[in-house]
């Protein structure tokens, strides 16, 4: 099928009377061209604009009011500023910005809608048709017994001796959200699988990991709740995507294998990297994230891709970059999209073999733990070395003559619950931080093996609970007397700052937050 | 260096001085083997204890040419390297106008230096590796990676072959790390000559 789809969104007030005139005149409204009434431009969000190209659009036009006309107020300003977001994320999926355009209407335009929509359409046919192979869910059934006996055979969780050590420490529970691990743990077993408390709870899983550190029996219960949500994505039962499954649809659509994402265009001249090197960068979902939280958070994770290529160039170290990165899969494999990882895996990984890639620098540590542990976990094969950062660092500055310029801030830290639980890898970064030279340095009262959670993890399933947990560990971080907060991880960064914007108490809990990466890039230097 | 050891005419002379005990004698023999055995190049070797030997100073001397040498003791050092305040007091005025100073940083405070100075804390990072006896392999390599007298490989054949047997393992570990600091000081040097001093500049 050679035909194009071009999506447009009519705000249902002056572009809707322009397109109905249009229709009573039976004009030459392009073929391509489907129409979608809604509310308001305003409402259609970046994840929405972005939805539609993962579900195969070519195209994607929204009409909303003339400025000054909008009957809500701020509908247009939205729907511009979500339009601009959106062809951004669009530049870097590698699908042309070209492909979404916003246009305002009053409601006599008619004539003027019709010259846009041959416009665009001729626009879009110029452009091509678009790489994005929609990835079809299967219409969703009853829960799959057979396969939940399966992860519960699978992961020993008959183990659990239901001593609760769990829920003593789970982050969630502190909070006071009725949840125990070990109750999911057992109702799954006992073949409670579809209580709504159950299903509920399988989603709400942080997956940090406190549980299978203190568990006695060493029952994976983050890897469990994984593996059931496989099985329960493919039920009526799926779980709640946060931010309008905007990062789903982004990760889904990089699984086209003919789209070739321009991941790195952003990046400064100055940063030196090998085209012909040996030694990959991968940079992970950062770009992604300061365009869709850029009027929200001001998010700058960015920046840390850029301080550790710095720090690598400090060192004399030009990493290959492959400039049609895509993600890494984290976050689908998290959120019980197996397929959809895999297909972003075997991609990845085909990428890196060709090139000839023999080791795989990462600074995020869900990167980290993907690439080095899930892909040959779920048959995906590495002939590669995966390091973090952090190691290749360690290991230049411990061969001597480096120093660190003085900060006139006391530290703590957050630690990343993939590098210092899931990787054993908590010394690592503490080793790094004992170099450096602030004022102080203070440990949080958990940390470590210990540390709380930011409060979310694959984008799904954010809510007060999640909320409670940040405000919290932003109290423990205050509670050090220290003024900088440093992460190692964006998503913790994303996180803890989405907390600081309450409006009753964000002045409180507010504190300045720096990745490890930035903080040495910006003090170190030659002896 | 490299470049002048390719001339016609190379001759270094370098003098170790430190405390008896720190190993100043092996580190000038391992210089002077690497330089005649491996390298082929013609090597003297003097060592000498003062009456004060078995905890006072001591030095060894060695000679690295590529033509005959036909007087072993220095009296103008072109290298000099220190692992104690007293064999930096005794040498520092003997050595040449051009010439290079190593010194052991936090045993030594290199007063009135007017030459370009090197320095490592070789004994601090043979503790942090568990042995204080090895300082003397680790400024072995600072030296080799700073000074190029010897080639690396030469350097490192011969500490395997001098050290007692079954510590040739942790001796080139050590080696390698004083070499490694080598490098970054030089690395760090240029960088800063460049105008680089930090990541983000």
């Amino acid at each position: 099928m050679n035909s194009f789809h071009i999506i447009l969104f009519v705000c249902n007030w002056g572009p809707h009377s322009a397109f109905q005139k249009l229709q009573d005149e039976s004009a030459d409204i392009p073929a391509e061209v489907k129409m979608v009434r809604i509310p308001c431009a305003g409402r259609i969000s970046k994840a929405l604009l972005i939805k539609a190209f993962e579900m195969g659009a070519d195209g994607v036009m929204l009409a909303g009011c003339h400025p000054g006309a909008c009957r809500y107020g701020s509908g247009t300003e939205s729907a511009r500023q979500n339009t601009e977001d959106a062809r951004e994320i669009l530049e870097l999926l590698g699908l042309k910005k070209d492909r979404v355009r916003f246009a305002t209407f009053l409601p006599d335009d008619s004539e003027a809608m019709l010259r846009l929509l041959k416009d665009f359409s001729n626009e879009i046919k110029r452009v091509g048709k678009s790489p994005v192979i929609p990835t079809r869910k299967p219409a969703p059934g009853p829960i799959d017994k057979k396969k939940v006996a399966e992860v519960v055979a699978a992961h020993d969780i008959f183990a659990c001796q239901d001593c609760g050590k769990c829920s003593s420490a789970c982050s969630l529970a502190q909070m006071g959200k009725p949840f125990s691990p070990r109750v999911v743990a057992n109702s799954v077993i006992a073949g409670d699988i579809e209580s709504p408390t159950v299903i509920e709870n399988i989603w709400a899983c942080l997956t940090c990991g406190l549980c299978y550190e203190r568990c006695p029996s060493a029952v994976n219960f983050p890897e469990f709740i994984r593996d059931v949500r496989h099985v329960l994505s493919k039920s009526d039962r799926a779980g709640h995507e946060t931010h309008g499954g905007f990062f789903q649809s982004m990760m889904r659509t990089l699984t086209s294998p003919d789209l070739k994402p321009e991941h790195w265009e952003w990046l400064p001249n100055d940063i030196r990297s090998n085209p012909d090197g040996k030694v990959l960068f991968f940079g992970g979902c950062a770009p992604y994230f300061d365009i869709f939280f850029r009027r929200h958070l001001g998010v700058r994770t960015r920046k840390i891709l850029v301080d550790s290529l710095r720090l690598l160039n400090f060192f004399d170290i030009e990493p290959a970059l492959l400039s049609d990165e895509r993600c890494c899969g984290h976050d689908l494999l998290w959120s019980g999209d197996q397929e959809n990882f895999l297909k972003l895996a075997a991609l990845n990984v085909e990428s890196f073999h060709h090139l000839g890639i023999e080791e795989v620098i990462t600074t995020c540590p869900e990167c980290y733990r993907t690439l080095k542990h899930d892909y040959p976990e779920h048959g995906v094969e590495i002939n590669f070395k995966v390091t973090h950062l952090y190691e290749i660092i360690e290991k230049e500055i411990s061969k001597g003559a480096v120093d660190f310029k003085k900060m006139d801030q006391s530290v703590t830290f957050q630690d990343a619950c993939r590098l210092s639980r899931m990787e054993r890898m908590a010394d690592l970064p503490r080793k790094l931080l004992s170099r450096l030279k602030p004022k102080g340095f203070q440990e949080m009262k958990d940390h470590a093996n210990a540390a709380v959670c930011c409060g979310n993890c694959s984008w799904i399933g954010c809510d007060s609970f999640s909320k409670a947990l940040q405000v919290q560990r932003l109290r423990q971080a205050h509670d050090t007397g220290s003024n900088l907060l440093v992460t190692a991880c964006p998503k913790c960064q994303i996180h803890l700052q989405c907390a600081m914007e309450d409006p009753f108490i964000g002045e409180e809990i507010k504190m300045e937050v720096e990745d490890l990466s930035s903080v040495i890039a910006r003090t170190i230097c030659w002896e | 260096m490299l470049k002048e050891r390719n001339q016609d005419s190379m001759k270094k002379e370098i003098l170790i001085t430190g405390f008896g005990g720190q190993g100043i004698v092996m580190a000038g023999r391992i210089l002077g083997q690497a330089a005649s055995l491996e390298d082929h190049h013609e090597s003297t070797f003097v060592q000498s204890y003062g009456p004060e030997s078995r905890g006072g100073a001591c030095s060894a001397q060695v000679i690295i040419s590529n033509q005959v040498i036909h007087y072993p003791y220095i009296s103008r050092p072109d290298i000099l390297i220190c692992m104690s305040q007293a064999g930096y007091e005794k040498f520092i005025n003997t050595i040449k106008p051009d010439g290079m100073l190593l010194v052991e940083q936090d045993l030594i405070n290199p007063r009135n230096a007017e030459v370009e100075i090197f320095s490592i804390p070789a004994t601090r990072m043979a503790e942090e590796s568990g042995n204080k006896m090895m300082a003397n392999i680790i400024m072995l390599g600072f030296l080799t990676a700073v000074t190029e007298v010897v080639s690396l490989d030469a350097a490192l054949k011969t500490v395997t072959r001098l050290v007692p047997e079954g510590t040739e393992e942790k001796n080139i570990q050590a080696f390698n790390k004083g070499w490694d600091y080598g490098r970054a000081t030089l690395k760090g040097r240029e960088k800063k000559a460049a105008g680089q001093t930090g990541a983000i500049s």
